[in-house]
């Protein structure tokens, strides 16, 4: 492109007003959560410097690394099971079968659909006489209802249903678009040489695909360890502190007027870390697979 | 995509299988559409016999509108949604401009940087968006709810690649023209990019509709909520009647879904275009 010169001002008018709005609520709150951590300042203000004391109390705040605990297998439960599901529903609809458009545009679907809303009607869905237990009941699986959201056991994996249900609506339309870009030759090549649609599919198409997988894995293990609304609308992080999440315990720590607003920091940065984290060893894991 | 004829077995296998798919996805939709349907005589907890309401009504809707506040909760969303769609065009349009088509000092620091941003969780500087929100007077406000989330980083990179698909003689030739920056932006290179404005705000639409922690977080007065946390709020109410909740939820669900459903195109694009390319 050719730089057209312009005089000086011209460009403030065009980043300017981002820049004003980033300022102030982006790049301000993120240099303050910094120098928030090493205080004590409370959520109404004041606050000294207190160095690692934040720090040193996280790391043995036994409450802090029970959600760090719970948070990590909701994402070991989540990750797997949308990035199988998606993967699997991507290559059901790759077709031009006469009504495939149809069954495309339902299943993915999900994804407009407001996460906190869809957590109220789950909330009903998964009641002990709820959708859920009078399908299981009805098929006559099993003769009691389950304590989906009741029992302490089982809130935790009730509440991935719902991740799941939803996160595999994006998860298959990325999916699906990258298989769409992948060349027929090959597949027609592995099929000439006599290699079944497993095969091909499992060998041959799903290789090139793979970065669209770990893209898809790489987002759905963020928003994993950020997971906030299904436990907050389906049990408040109950029953006891069964679905207490890293954020739901940040959100109780410094949200409401008085909390520990430089503690509640300090788990800010640590969510931070695993965030960036769970992005690296994603994308690390997978490279090794693929040399 | 498959062109070659698929065998009947296949066909039939896809056939089942994406039935399967689909009933699962509308099942929980379905039955929350048979709940709000049912009159308070009929129960909700018997098993399939009881999925079609026998004697349907809309009587659950009327009183989500008239006995719990769903129509102020709407109105909310919808002030929040025209406010952050405008922002979300306003300042994606600016910001994507500059950075396809105007070079400064900085340009790529800055590219660097919004990329970067882009990996920041909104959770990890919560806290501090609030204080900062709370010190300027905007708690509890539109604004406090709209400008922290103001503009999308996937809107900034659609509008980046539609203005860096206009030509460039279409630029030259406006400057020979005498047209100076300011014109030739709003008079040559906005109407050029009129699909991606359509798909921005789509997106910022949806977002805006989706939006919840922190709404959540600076609204103080339940009835200023959005509907997406309205609905939760009056549901966790111990006087909450299940069918007329589900009636309110099926009324939050639609308007993403009707968007989606008719502009299909521009959401795919947006995600595709913003997301994976950008």
């Amino acid at each position: 492109m050719i730089a057209a010169r312009h005089r000086w001002y011209v460009p403030l008018l065009f980043v300017g007003p981002i820049l004003v709005v980033q300022c102030t609520f982006l790049f301000t709150p993120l240099v303050n959560t910094f120098v928030l951590a090493f205080t004590n300042a409370s959520t109404v203000g004041g606050g000294r410097f207190t160095g690692l004391d934040n720090f040193t109390t996280l790391f043995a705040d036994a409450e802090f690394w029970a959600a760090v605990g719970r948070t990590f297998l909701y994402a070991l439960i989540t990750v797997p099971l949308i990035v199988a599901i998606s993967t699997s529903l991507a290559i059901l609809v790759n077709t031009s079968l006469r009504g495939s458009a149809i069954v495309r545009s339902l299943l993915f679907s999900p994804m407009v659909m407001p996460l906190a809303t869809v957590a109220v009607m789950f909330q009903f869905v998964l009641r002990s006489d709820g959708l859920a237990n009078q399908l299981l009941r009805g098929l006559h699986v099993i003769s009691d209802p389950l304590p989906f959201l009741t029992s302490s056991h089982l809130a935790l994996i009730s509440l991935t249903l719902v991740t799941v249900w939803r996160g595999c609506a994006l998860a298959t339309l990325i999916t699906l678009a990258a298989l769409q870009n992948v060349s027929r030759e090959q597949d027609e090549a592995a099929r000439i040489d006599g290699a079944g649609w497993l095969r091909r599919t499992w060998s041959v198409t799903l290789p090139q695909v793979r970065g669209t997988t770990v893209l898809v894995a790489v987002l759905t293990s963020i928003s994993a360890l950020r997971v906030f609304t299904e436990p907050y609308v389906m049990t408040g992080g109950g029953p006891g502190d069964a679905t207490e999440t890293i954020v739901l315990y940040l959100f109780e720590k410094g949200v409401a007027p008085g909390t520990q607003a430089g503690y509640a920091s300090a788990i800010s940065l640590v969510l931070f870390v695993f965030v960036l984290a769970a992005a690296a060893v994603t994308w690390g894991a997978s490279r090794r697979r693929a040399a | 995509m498959n062109e070659q004829t698929v065998s009947r077995g296949e066909a039939t296998l896809r056939w089942v299988l994406m039935l399967l798919a689909s009933a699962v996805v509308l099942g929980p939709l379905l039955w929350q559409l048979s709940t709000a349907l049912k009159g308070p005589g009929e129960s909700t907890t018997g098993f399939l016999s009881g999925l079609v309401p026998s004697d349907p009504t809309l009587d659950n809707f009327t009183t989500a509108f008239t006995q719990i506040p769903l129509a102020g909760y709407l109105a909310n969303s919808a002030g929040i949604a025209a406010l952050g769609v405008t922002t979300n065009l306003l300042l994606a349009t600016l910001t994507g401009y500059a950075l396809a088509r105007i070079p400064f000092r900085g340009r790529n620091l800055y590219m660097a940087a919004l990329l970067a941003t882009a990996a920041l969780p909104f959770e990890v500087i919560l806290v501090s968006t609030l204080l900062v929100t709370r010190n300027l007077g905007l708690q509890d406000t539109l604004l406090g709810v709209v400008l922290p989330q103001a503009v999308s980083i996937t809107s900034i990179f659609v509008m980046r690649q539609a203005f860096r698909a206009i030509p460039d003689e279409l630029e030259e030739a406006a400057t020979i023209d005498g047209a100076g920056p300011v014109r030739t932006f709003l008079g040559i290179m906005l109407p050029n990019v009129k699909g991606s404005l359509a798909v921005v705000t789509v997106l910022g639409f949806l977002d805006s509709w989706d939006h919840f922690i922190w709404p959540l977080v600076v609204l103080s007065s339940p009835d200023k909520y959005p509907v997406n946390v309205g609905v939760q709020y009056l549901s966790g109410a111990f006087s909450a009647d299940q069918r007329v909740i589900s009636a309110a939820a099926l009324v939050v669900i639609v308007p993403p879904l009707l968007v989606y459903l008719l502009l299909q195109r521009h959401v795919f694009s947006g995600l595709a275009g913003g997301a994976l390319k950008g």
